[in-house]
């Protein structure tokens, strides 16, 4: 109860304190929570409509992104396979530019498979649903977001071109979950769909409600009669599991992050901790004469930093809560940008990742104030009194630290570049690292500074000396908020070089991959199928003048033993090779990759799936199942989930389709760009209006805008780390300069003016900070390379040259300085205004 | 049949339709179903929906919407096996089979195999998918299993497009997905037909040879429903066929033979307002004579005096039967398990021309049809006197307009 009292009263008279160590644990608490959240609400909004949309069925019988042939459904149907409905789906931009996904239903065989979709299209009139081309319905959220009801006109784009559908009816989903997951839907009829999304004749997919036991496996063999090979039947739910597998890894690496942010929050909270023990060491001291036990003192001390902890928390949540909208706006943008369509409107609250974070946030703050705890329970009831003895163990101590941090950092880098190990392996080593530096940091700052004291001493005299002496001097405050700061600016470091390097690699590949002049496409939903081109558009482009070669591309997603992998098809003609980065190859891999005899595969793919050269892939065709030998691994950083490579002979042999998605014009040299665009256009006439002529140059762009927008989170979680890491050494410096009082006292009495004594204070903390900064670099540097070589690699596969920019480290010196300086003015100012007499008199 | 509404509420203005007889309230009704969700929506969404359908209704009802449709406006040539296909500017046409069958105990079980063409527009539609089409198809499928005190009875939908349903001519052939009417290999037309359906573990599998030629119903074929031109159908039926084959129930398979009737009907015409539903008998006399006839009622308790039907002799010939030439007493109701409908379940039936006397009951009282839309559609028998000889019959009765 008195420990309580006391220590009530001590956070009361010095609220500052107190006040920092909460907000650095509500900061901390505030990123992870927003973190979790975002990636929850993000992987609920996939699963809810990967459920909404899979209704009740089981199975589905799937060909990839081409699609089957709609009679595969007739025939199915004839054969007594039931309940079995056909599905074409695609994405369109609605009015208000979010994606629409359009699904294309018979609502006559819907029944039994998603209820809530069949009453949709059950609202409308069945003259109206199978007799107007444009009849939509919308489900009620929508309809209210959009401000359009019954009979309105819905306007969407459709590859470019504009669309009007008519909402025949407003519907609304039987319960909330289903309402969840078919947000941003809008039904039609299946003849609509084909038409709209220009998919006539093809479905995307047959959904079947399969039955358990005898009755279901007779279905099974039924289907299995009448598939074409380029079909295959899928479990309903592994389709989703892929999808929602595939970024699994991205939101790893965001929790990692914020695990970060945490860190250095409870950094802050021992920082606290450990510098109100020390004030109250005087207090300590009698109490422990009084006869208060060592447990007791250790519990008490604890339950403090369990309480800061428990109410930085309590303000981190919401706080978490409202950055988890901005954060969430970004995840989804990111996954939208790299896998497929997403749409996520609220953060949801889930519980899980409160509980995590509430957790975290109270341990981390106990765990924080453990050794100041230690500390307090070990005085000794006298030598309390004395603040020298302190200083004095804390110097001791700081040796064995650091011996420690030695062994730790070695144990982090072991796990990060000695084994193998997966991406959770991967981030476990990097924190090592952290911790590792983390607790080398004191004693450098020590020996740091003591070296530091002569060059000091020669430029400054007197008061150089002072400076850089004091630091180490109060080695017990100073280290802490060096450590914080270091941690900080190590993360800064270790990401910017990282993004930078990747935007390097990315940048350099660009450039050689991009050997063609002006590509031309029509637009489609980021996330979703490429619509394809007409087939004798190369034809009409090959014959401008001035254009030497037209290269054609064709995408589409194909069933295999890896799942839907992302298939590309080439077909490079006289240009041969140029534009393909090898990773590694075979001797004759371009060749046989040109007579469809070989197939290449991305960096991340060769990754994710364990192949290199000479390995062989199974690729589902409608010619059956084929394989073929990987003739080269490519670097491209176009997709993190990798991606297989044909040449074009492959495809006619194996698809027999005319299909082309994307086209690369190679121009003479000496070609105007400009000239050439506007002759490409003219020579695609009616067509060009839905086609999007790029340069080169544009790709380029368009491609790190991409990049920069997919590390945007990055940077916003790198931030939040620095603000929480500024706000401890705000904390830090506060806390040093009030324990100076009597010092700065001395000082005054001694003859210092009030501006001496400030700018010896600055030059204090400005030292501090630039060491700080400096010893942030060679673990910002291991940072750096675990993230880029390690991380990177093992949760996307791609590898990535680490290029340093030595403004990078520069900065993180200025970085930490001014961050120590900023946070010192206040501190200086205080210790300047302290009149002589009465400072001394406290000293007592 | 999880999760069907029970009944079509929305519909009571235009009184319930029948599906024989030409008459378009069917489609109403039919629509009313398609509305209803076929099979989903809890009861919010079938009031939701109700109110939807009560447009649908008015919209279809009345002659405006018969505009544009071909028309019954008058006697025909019939043309075989043309006119067994499916004529598509007709707003509504249907194949329909029932028959009595025992198995080698005697053991009886009735039947109900129906094939339903909706045109929901005039006009063909020039789409480019080949799912956009204006034909929606329905198909009824029901088993009486008499000794076993049980009713199955399916319901399936299906457009007309891609092969999905749809009927042709030559040879023969009507199907819904997997449920089929068809022309015997080596056959055209109904010389020998085949049906071939089954639905979850209820399965049926006949040969059908017709005993009678063709029967033209009404005027030559052209039967007319009220005082309009256009309001009429074209109907012929095979009033008896020797029935051959398996029925495959929950419980067992049994060989089974018996009689069957067809009844085929096209046209575009509507229900007039005043009439809300229809019964309708066909009999099948073991002395080898058959008879069929409707009552049109009406919302007042009377029987339209459009009401008639047909008289066919052992050799096959034909007449037409009034209103009045059929004297019908109901014995006795029998009320759904529900509640929501009650419908007549026995008759006296007096026929003064051939002095026939039968008393009439259905072998199974509950042969509701409870799907999309509800009506009773059951094997009856009769028992009496035909000129002072004692004589027995089967046969199907079909009554709507019952449930509320």
């Amino acid at each position: 109860m008195i420990l309580a009292r006391a220590g009530l009263r001590h956070h009361l008279r010095n609220p500052w304190q107190a006040a920092l160590a909460i907000l650095g644990v509500a900061l901390g608490v505030a990123v992870v929570v927003a973190v979790e959240l975002a990636n929850a609400s993000a992987e609920r909004a996939f699963t809810r409509s990967a459920e909404a949309l899979a209704g009740d069925a089981t199975h589905r019988v799937t060909a990839g992104s081409a699609g089957l042939d709609e009679g595969l459904y007739a025939q199915l149907r004839r054969s007594g396979v039931r309940p079995a409905t056909p599905v074409v789906e695609g994405y369109v931009d609605g009015p208000q530019g979010r994606p629409l996904r359009v699904l294309g239903v018979d609502p006559w065989a819907e029944a039994g498979v998603r209820d809530t979709v069949a009453g949709a299209a059950f609202r409308v009139d069945a003259a109206d649903w199978l007799g107007s081309e444009a009849a939509a319905v919308l489900f009620e959220k929508d309809a209210q977001r959009l401000g359009i009801g019954a009979g309105d006109r819905l306007d969407v784009e459709v590859g470019g071109r504009g669309r009007s559908l008519v909402v025949a009816a407003v519907a609304e989903p039987a319960d909330a979950l289903t309402a969840e997951g078919l947000r941003d839907t809008v039904v039609v009829d299946i003849a609509t769909a084909q038409e709209l999304l220009g998919r006539v004749g093809r479905l995307d997919r047959i959904d079947l409600v399969v039955p358990d036991g005898a009755p279901g496996e007779r279905m099974l063999a039924r289907v299995a009669e009448h598939l074409p090979p380029e079909a295959e039947v899928q479990d309903a739910q592994d389709g989703a599991a892929a999808l929602d597998e595939m970024t699994a890894a991205f939101r790893l690496n965001l929790t990692a992050f914020s695990l970060l942010a945490l860190l250095v929050g409870a950094l802050l909270i021992y920082n606290a901790i450990s510098f109100s023990v020390v004030q109250r060491r005087p207090l300590l001291g009698r109490l422990r004469a009084l006869g208060v036990g060592r447990g007791q003192l250790f519990r008490g001390v604890v339950a403090e930093g369990v309480l800061l902890g428990a109410l930085g928390t309590v303000l981190g949540l919401p706080l978490g809560y409202a950055l988890a909208e901005i954060l969430l706006e970004l995840v989804t943008r990111t996954i939208t940008d790299l896998y497929f369509v997403l749409s996520v409107r609220d953060v949801t609250l889930a519980p899980s990742a409160v509980a995590m974070a509430a957790i975290l946030g109270v341990v981390a703050a106990g765990g924080a104030a453990a050794a100041p705890a230690w500390e307090a329970a070990s005085v000794a009831p006298r030598s309390a009194l004395e603040r020298a003895s302190l200083e004095g163990r804390a110097r001791r101590w700081v040796r064995w630290l650091a011996l420690a941090g030695c062994g730790l950092a070695a144990l982090g880098g072991l796990l990060l570049w000695g084994y193998g190990g997966g991406l959770v392996v991967g981030f476990a080593g990097v924190f090592a690292l952290l911790a590792g530096a983390a607790l080398v940091v004191p004693w450098a700052v020590y020996t740091l500074a003591l070296v530091a004291a002569y060059p000091a001493g020669a430029v400054f005299g007197a008061p150089g000396r002072m400076a850089a002496r004091g630091v180490a001097a109060g080695l017990s405050r100073s280290g802490v908020a060096g450590t914080a700061l270091v941690i900080a600016v190590t993360a800064v470091i270790g990401v910017t070089v990282m993004i930078d390097s990747f935007r390097g690699s990315l940048a350099t590949w660009l450039e050689t991959t991009l050997s063609a002049d002006v590509y031309v496409s029509a637009p489609s939903q980021a996330g979703d199928r490429p619509p394809a081109l007409v087939p004798d558009l190369a034809e009409r482009l090959g014959a401008v003048d001035g254009v030497e070669y037209v290269a054609t591309a064709r995408y589409l997603r194909v069933p295999s033993a890896y799942g839907e992998v992302r298939l590309r098809a080439f077909d490079h003609g006289p240009i041969g090779d140029r534009g393909m980065r090898y990773k590694d190859r075979t001797a004759d891999a371009w060749e046989r990759f040109e007579a469809g005899e070989a197939a290449f595969v991305t960096e991340p793919f060769a990754a994710h799936h364990k192949l290199a050269t000479g390995d062989r892939i199974a690729l589902r065709t409608p010619q059956g199942v084929h394989e073929l030998p990987v003739a080269a691994v490519v670097y491209d950083y176009t997709t993190s989930e990798g991606a297989v490579f044909v040449g074009r002979a492959f495809y006619d042999d194996h698809w027999g389709d005319e299909a082309i998605n994307s086209l690369a014009v190679h121009a003479a040299t000496g070609v105007d760009r400009e000239g050439l665009i506007d002759a490409l256009r003219q020579a695609a006439g009616a067509e060009a209006a839905a086609l999007r002529f790029r340069s080169d140059a544009e790709i380029r762009q368009l491609s790190l805008e991409v990049f920069d927008r997919t590390f945007a989170i990055t940077r916003v979680l790198q931030l939040l780390a620095t603000v929480v890491a500024a706000a401890g050494v705000f904390g830090a410096l506060f806390a040093l300069s009030l324990e100076r009082t009597g010092e700065v006292a001395v000082l005054r009495a001694l003859g210092l003016t009030p501006r001496q004594v400030g700018v010896l204070e600055l030059a204090r903390t400005g030292l501090l900070g630039g060491f700080a900064g400096l010893l942030a670099i060679p673990p910002g540097l291991a940072l750096a390379g675990a993230l880029t070589g390690v991380i990177n690699q093992r949760a996307f596969g791609w590898s990535l040259q680490l290029s340093v920019d030595p403004a990078v480290l520069v900065q993180g010196v200025v970085l930490a300085s001014g961050a120590a300086l900023l946070a010192g003015l206040y501190p200086a100012y205080r210790a300047a205004r302290i009149p002589p007499g009465e400072a001394m008199r406290d000293e007592g | 049949m999880k999760g069907r509404p029970s009944g079509p509420q929305p519909h009571r203005k235009d009184g319930y339709s029948t599906f024989r007889g030409g008459w378009w309230p069917c489609l109403c009704l039919l629509l009313g179903s398609l509305l209803l969700g076929s099979g989903c929506g809890g009861d919010h969404e079938r009031q939701e929906a109700g109110e939807d359908s009560i447009t649908v209704a008015e919209a279809l009802s009345g002659e405006d919407a018969a505009s544009g449709f071909a028309r019954a406006d008058g006697p025909r040539d019939f043309r075989f096996p043309a006119d067994h296909g499916a004529h598509p500017d007709y707003r509504h046409e249907w194949w329909y089979v029932t028959g009595n069958l025992e198995n080698a105990d005697g053991r009886h079980f009735g039947f109900q195999i129906t094939f339903f063409r909706f045109a929901l527009l005039p006009q063909e539609l020039i789409r480019d998918s080949a799912w956009g089409t204006r034909q929606l198809w329905m198909a009824h499928f029901a088993v009486t299993d008499t000794e076993g005190e049980t009713f199955h009875h399916f319901e399936r939908l299906a457009r007309g497009a891609l092969d999905l349903a749809g009927a042709q001519a030559d040879p023969f052939r009507v199907w819904l997905e997997d449920w089929t009417l068809a022309a015997a290999p080596d056959t055209t037309g109904f010389e020998q037909l085949e049906a071939d359906l089954a639905a979850e573990d209820v399965a049926l599998q006949l040969r059908l040879e017709p005993r009678k030629p063709i029967v033209f119903q009404g005027e030559r074929g052209y039967s007319r429903k009220g005082p309009e031109p256009g309001n009429a159908s074209y109907y012929y039926s095979v009033p008896r066929l020797y029935a051959e084959g398996q029925i495959r129930l929950p419980e067992g398979e049994h060989a089974v033979r018996g009689n069957a009737w067809i009844d085929r009907e096209w046209g575009s015409s509507t229900l007039a307002e005043d009439q809300v539903g229809w019964d309708w008998f066909s009999l099948q006399l073991d002395d080898g004579r058959e008879l069929m006839f409707y009552h049109l009622r009406r919302a007042d308790g009377s029987i339209d005096p459009r009401s008639k039907g047909g008289w066919v002799d052992v050799d096959g010939e034909h007449r037409v039967v009034t209103r009045e030439d059929v004297e019908l007493e109901v014995l006795d109701t029998w009320t759904s398990p529900d509640g929501k409908a009650t419908y007549p379940s026995r008759w006296r039936l007096h026929y003064a021309e051939e002095r026939l006397e039968l008393e009439i009951e259905p072998t199974l009282a509950d042969q509701e049809l409870r799907d999309g839309f509800r009506y009773w559609e059951g094997a009856i028998r009769g028992q009496g006197t035909a000129a002072g000889e004692s004589v027995s019959a089967v046969g199907y009765a079909e009554l709507t307009g019952y449930a509320d």
